[in-house]
């Protein structure tokens, strides 16, 4: 059996298949050990490690190690006259009049920046050589000033890598306890603050990432596991437990990744060439833009956010995420407005209804007030919802406000769905996708629920619920591939470039990508190899990502990059100019291995079979007029059979999920157990 | 009528959010690094009075008072009946706009069932508008006509259809018209995104609902903003500052002096006493004077809440003619934005002793960069190097100033990589590190300045605008001050100058350029400085041991290396 685990903030998901069979589990999670939630979210799915063949697992424990500034002892090594690159970034205040503001925070202070003599032009030429021994004498400063992890980033070494192969070997070869990474390890891309930085995480994190996953599989071995551990990256593939140590800044984004995967094979399946994956779990909601079946990628963002984050420069699934969840707590400001988040109960207290001693409001309180859940049916009927705490809650927060019951729940409901459709436009309209021309994929525990709220308000005319949407993160995970993102910096105008040059440097990275391939023990015979360039007017600075032929497409068809180009530039920026010079900026590489499990693969559309029917309930639910509750159909997922067609006003209520279908909407069961709602 | 607190929210969280993307539609298809890197830009909506519904956050903050008097010129000119949709208006006019002409206003007429409604406007920094030398800012011009093209309310399309008259017109009077008209490609479906959006919103919750919100936040800001203004002593508070030079007559400093009157919830910002207009281009038109006003009001009062026009409410401006904040036509205003950091700081200052826990000491109180220009050698091309360095910022009432970051002019304002010069432009940069010991001392230290050192590799040519080499970054409540911005040059043969402000200085291989940026003013009492934040200054390399010696008094200090936890 192979089983993906998912540790969210709130909740913990499961998801296990073997021959055509899912098993299910969503626990709270146990934000103090997260193997004894592994431990936990396998127990409730009645489930032994030593029945399972394969592990895959998304983890926050590299991002956590960030946020809480609870790393390594860390230094930073570059070159002579820029001890100071990482300290001192940018020197932008995206926060304009705060004459308070805050830089982000660097993770090394300036006692342990230290510079060597050398240097290298953009040319990647030596202009002043590496002296060994000077290299040696730092190591034995760092080993006596009980430095743990070194991250090492000489300019231009995207150029030429020469300095800093010979410093990380150096200091590994003398040093073997210290954990050193080299820039070009990682990317080798310019700008030395963003490859800094990028450097300098995973060397922060290292450490502690590389003991929680020797921690985990510890765990599982000693308790019979033999199969294979994969741990999901930020760019929505997977990797081998080992790559994942020693590469653990590419595992910042493992958590939300996988659902959005998942999401991209069902919109490839029903053919939708635009779809939005919505996922709304306890804490954030989060929306990433799938085209032609795929996540959209971003090549890099700021942990801890724009203003003060520290920025990596990795390939990271584009997911625009907002506090906004069903644990999302609403509250009064003093002049009297009404806001929901970014705070949230989380799991411990929890919304007000989980009667853990939650005493605040929060987005789930006000959906049961509302008639939208069922107390009785929430996790399966596992943990019974009390509406007269949620109700109380949200009246001590309304009554200076002077709104009834009934309309600051649904206040609170259309404030946390307005910020979350902004949050869904925004990853639409950024890539210049109409939302009226996209289809939208919800999932997560609470995504459903607010789905179709959503689709109105930005005018999303279909919402798809997937099979199994409360774990579909989980889910994500075993449908995920085998990936490996490279990228090489070469300038060049396009026109103008030496074919060959463009080659060598394609063929460095599929040398690369297959070193990583052996050293994962995957199947290469089966790796498919995706190559793109990162192109530009000249004159601009951003570039866009384009899709090429392959490592020889500038030798052989220039002129079909050249359109690919323009027509991406003028469906994003709604302007192309064809007569203009174009400059190459970077080269990439995508090699991604597909799961070896064709039935697993096709589980979206496998056939899907009603049962476990029961009788339709009836219920007063709140949909638009907060004091008017319609009378509404509640009715029982599973026991729905495919072609099923009905007619909003509805609730479906499923184990780990409940979908609002509104007046006037039309829904179906597919013949593969999906619904599809027709605004 | 009043919107429900539930619509308003959901309509003035949309306005914020359409700015913002009209910012990054902009930013991301720009082709100058002045908007890209620089985020010399704004964008934002414009009512049909020429008031600001919402305006992108990132990007310089002094953007606060011009999208509206450019739009309102062109509604006075063509009426509200006379636009068209399709209708794209390009504006740089020094009289009304007030700022240097490569500040470059495009708008576009939103429509609502056949009215105008409203106006989708951007105002970006294009690489060069033609006049006396590459770029802006040298100081010879003397008069508006030396600094390049001027284009008043100009009509570039008319519904739909291009104006190749005036095309033709901007492509053959400007230096890099392949990067500039990319910009105004750029600029044009900014405005139109930001039409498109307008338009939803409108079709959502009717034009009555969307101008009731506006309404309402406008009234909420203004509410916010006077609350905070109540809370400052009643009074009459004046501070004065001094410019190095207007940048030709080099031994003549220029006085900023403000008044700010305090009246229960107004605040007067008085300019009476500004030094006169100069004839050199340190002048800046009304609107100059009025963005630092807003620059210095909005730090004060909602420094985190969204800009829009009911926000500055409270606030009135008296900015006679003739100062070098209003300076009359046809005063030069290539260098418009040098003196505002002053000028903020010294509102600032003025206002120190009245709310001493608000108001931290100076920071290094210029623009900060520097620009290589010239011909490449090996491709011919020509090239403008442009850069921004931050300097030190003020100690603050509880914590040190921060170190290396742009003025309170530039907000989102990035450096640019060493890397990127370096694969673009003919030099080497030798260093680029913070400058110990530029922090004034205090209780809580001023930020530390740059040293940034940049070697050519062949000819060319570099303008220099210093400013503040004189007055340096004061102290408050007993703060020192930070060092002063210096400029030196190198010459392959050895020889050494310090350069202020000059234009057209040529550069041959070898010769190097150092920049060395301001500190920050200290906060407070040096000698109520914590022993362990000194030793810490020492440890790291922030101040040197005799630095420390002379500042905080010959402590027997503890510097062993540290060792710990990051951060």
């Amino acid at each position: 059996m192979a089983v993906g685990v998912d540790i969210g903030g709130t909740f913990t998901d499961l998801v296990g298949y073997r021959d055509g069979k899912i098993r299910l589990s969503k626990t709270l999670s146990t934000p103090a050990d997260p193997t004894e939630g592994v431990a936990r979210s396998l127990d409730a799915a009645g489930l032994e490690i030593a029945e399972l063949d394969e592990f895959l697992h998304g983890t926050t424990v590299a991002i956590n190690t960030v946020l809480e500034r609870k790393g390594a002892m860390t230094a930073f090594v570059t070159t002579e006259g820029f001890r100071d690159i990482y300290e001192i970034g940018r020197g932008n205040r995206p926060e304009n009049f705060n004459i308070f503001f805050h830089r982000p925070r660097p993770l090394v202070p300036r006692d342990r920046c230290y510079e060597l003599r050398e240097r290298m032009n953009a040319r990647g030429e030596a202009l002043v050589a590496l002296d060994q021994d000077e290299v040696r004498r730092l190591g034995a400063q760092l080993e006596a000033d009980g430095v743990q992890a070194v991250a090492i980033c000489l300019l231009h070494s995207y150029a030429n890598p020469a300095h800093e192969i010979l410093v990380a070997r150096l200091l590994r070869a003398a040093h073997p306890q210290l954990f050193v990474t080299a820039s070009h390890e990682i990317l080798r891309e310019f700008r030395e603050y963003e490859r800094s930085s990028t450097t300098v995480l995973n060397a922060y994190v290292g450490p502690r990432a590389r003991d929680y996953l020797q921690r985990l599989e510890a765990h599982l071995s000693d308790q019979g596991f033999r199969g294979a551990i994969q741990i999901m990256r930020s760019n929505g593939g997977s990797m081998s437990l080992r790559n994942a140590a020693a590469q653990p800044v590419s595992m910042m984004e493992s958590g939300p990744v996988a659902g959005m995967i998942g999401a991209g094979q069902l919109a490839g399946l029903l053919g939708l060439s635009s779809a939005i994956g919505f996922d709304m779990g306890g804490t954030t909601a989060k929306a990433a833009l799938l085209t032609d079946g795929a996540a959209a990628i971003e090549e890099g963002y700021f942990i801890g956010g724009y203003a003060t984050g520290q920025p990596m420069q990795l390939p990271v699934v584009d997911i625009v995420e907002v506090g906004a969840g069903g644990g999302s707590v609403a509250w009064r400001d003093p002049a009297g407005g009404l806001h929901v988040g970014p705070r949230s109960a989380g799991a411990e207290p929890g919304p007000a209804c989980y009667g853990r001693g939650g005493t605040e409001p929060t987005v789930t309180d006000a959906n049961l007030v509302l008639g939208r859940l069922n107390a009785q049916r929430f996790l399966g009927g596992g943990m019974p919802l009390d509406a007269a705490c949620a109700g109380k809650a949200i009246e001590d927060m309304a009554r200076p406000l002077g709104l009834s019951l009934s309309a600051a729940a649904a206040g609170i409901v259309r404030i946390a769905d307005a910020a979350m459709a902004l949050a869904v436009r925004a990853v639409s309209v950024k890539k210049g996708v109409d939302p009226r021309d996209a289809a939208m994929i919800a999932f997560g525990g609470a995504g459903p629920l607010h789905a179709v709220a959503l689709a109105r308000e930005i005018y999303v005319p279909r919402v798809v619920i997937p099979k199994l949407p409360g774990n579909f993160s989980a889910l994500g995970m075993l449908l995920s591939a085998w990936r490996h993102d490279s990228v090489r910096t070469l300038v060049g105008i396009v026109g103008k470039l030496d074919p060959k040059q463009v080659g060598l440097a394609y063929d460095e990275l599929i040398a690369a990508a297959r070193k990583q391939l052996a050293a994962d023990s995957v199947d290469a015979e089966r790796a498919a190899f995706a190559f793109a360039a990162d192109l530009r007017y000249r004159g601009q600075e951003h570039a866009i990502t384009v899709p090429v032929a392959g490592a020889d497409a500038f030798a052989r068809s220039e002129e079909a990059v050249r359109a690919r180009f323009h027509e991406l530039h003028e469906l994003r920026y709604g302007h192309a100019a064809a007569e203009e010079t174009i400059e190459i900026v970077n080269v990439r590489l995508t090699v991604t291995v597909a799961r070896d499990d064709p039935e697993l693969r096709g589980y979206l559309g496998a056939p899907f079979h009603a049962e476990d029917p029961r009788p339709e309930q009836k219920r007063d639910v709140v949909f638009d007029d907060a004091e008017q509750p319609l009378a509404t159909r509640i009715l029982w997922r599973p026991g729905l059979a495919p072609g099923f067609r009905f007619e909003g006003p509805a609730v479906i209520e499923e184990p780990n999920s409940t979908t609002l279908v509104f007046p006037g909407n039309l829904a179906e069961i597919t013949a593969h157990g999906h619904i599809v709602i027709t605004l | 009528m009043k919107p429900d607190p539930i619509t308003l929210e959901v309509v003035g969280n949309s306005l914020v959010a359409y700015a913002e993307e009209m910012a990054e539609a902009l930013c991301k298809s720009a082709y100058n690094m002045m908007i890209y890197e620089v985020r010399d830009f704004c964008c934002g909506l414009i009512d049909t009075e020429g008031r600001m519904i919402c305006q992108n956050a990132g990007g310089l903050p002094i953007f606060l008072a011009d999208l509206g008097i450019a739009v309102k010129d062109g509604i006075d000119r063509y009426g509200l009946d006379g636009f068209a949709p399709g209708d794209v208006v390009i504006m740089n006019h020094a009289q009304v706009c007030g700022q240097h002409l490569n500040n470059v206003v495009v708008y576009t007429p939103c429509f609502h069932e056949g009215k105008v409604v409203a106006f989708a406007a951007s105002r970006a920094h294009w690489v060069d508008v033609g006049g006396l030398r590459t770029g802006f800012g040298n100081v010879q011009t003397t008069e508006i006509f030396h600094e390049g093209l001027q284009l008043r309310s100009i009509k570039i399309y008319e519904a739909g259809e291009r104006n190749d008259g005036v095309w033709q017109v901007i492509t053959d009077n400007i230096r890099f018209p392949e990067s500039s008209l990319g910009d105004l490609r750029a600029q044009i479906a900014c405005c139109q995104l930001g039409g498109r959006r307008l338009g939803e919103l409108l079709s959502r919750y009717s034009l009555a609902t969307a101008r009731a919100c506006i309404a309402e936040q406008w009234d909420q800001a203004e509410h916010e903003a006077r609350a905070v203004v109540a809370s400052i002593p009643d009074g009459r508070y004046t501070a004065e500052s001094w410019l190095d030079n207007d940048g030709r007559r080099i031994d003549t400093r220029l006085r900023v002096k403000v008044t700010v009157i305090v009246d229960g919830t107004n605040m007067i910002i008085d300019y009476s006493e500004m030094n006169e207009q100069v004839p050199s281009p340190l002048n800046s038109g009304y609107s100059g004077g009025l963005a630092a006003a807003r620059v210095a009001f909005k730090a004060l009062t909602m420094p985190d809440a969204p800009v829009n026009e009911g926000c500055f409410r409270p606030l009135e401006l008296i900015s006679p003619e003739g100062t070098m904040l209003n300076a009359r036509p046809p005063a030069a205003l290539g260098l418009w934005s040098i003196s505002l950091p002053t000028v903020i700081d010294t509102i600032l200052k003025a206002l120190a002793p009245a709310m001493p826990e608000r108001i931290p000491a100076a920071h290094k109180g210029d623009m900060g960069g520097c620009s290589f220009y010239g011909y490449r050698k090996d491709t011919g091309t020509r090239f403008v190097l442009m850069n921004i360095f931050g300097g030190g910022w003020g100690g603050r009432p509880h914590e040190d100033g921060e170190d290396a970051s742009v003025s309170i002019c530039q907000g989102d304002v990035r450096n640019t990589p060493v890397e990127l010069q370096e694969v673009h432009f003919p030099f080497i940069l030798e260093c680029h590190r913070l400058r110990p010991d530029s922090g004034g001392p205090g209780k809580y230290r001023g930020g530390l300045g740059l040293e940034i050192r940049y070697r050519a590799l062949q000819e060319c040519t570099v303008n220099i605008n210093l400013e503040r080499t004189l007055d340096p970054p004061w102290g408050v409540n007993g703060g020192a001050s930070g060092v002063v911005n210096r400029c030196v040059i190198r010459r392959a043969n050895g020889e050494e100058r310090d350069v202020k402000k000059e234009s057209n200085v040529p550069l041959e291989a070898g010769d190097t350029v150092t920049f060395l940026t301001a500190g920050g003013g200290g906060y407070g009492d040096p000698l109520e400085r914590a022993r362990e934040l000194i030793e810490r200054d020492i440890a790291l390399g922030y101040v040197g041991r005799e630095g420390a010696a002379r500042d905080y008094g010959d402590g027997n200090w503890t510097t062993s290396r540290r060792s710990g936890t990051a951060g």
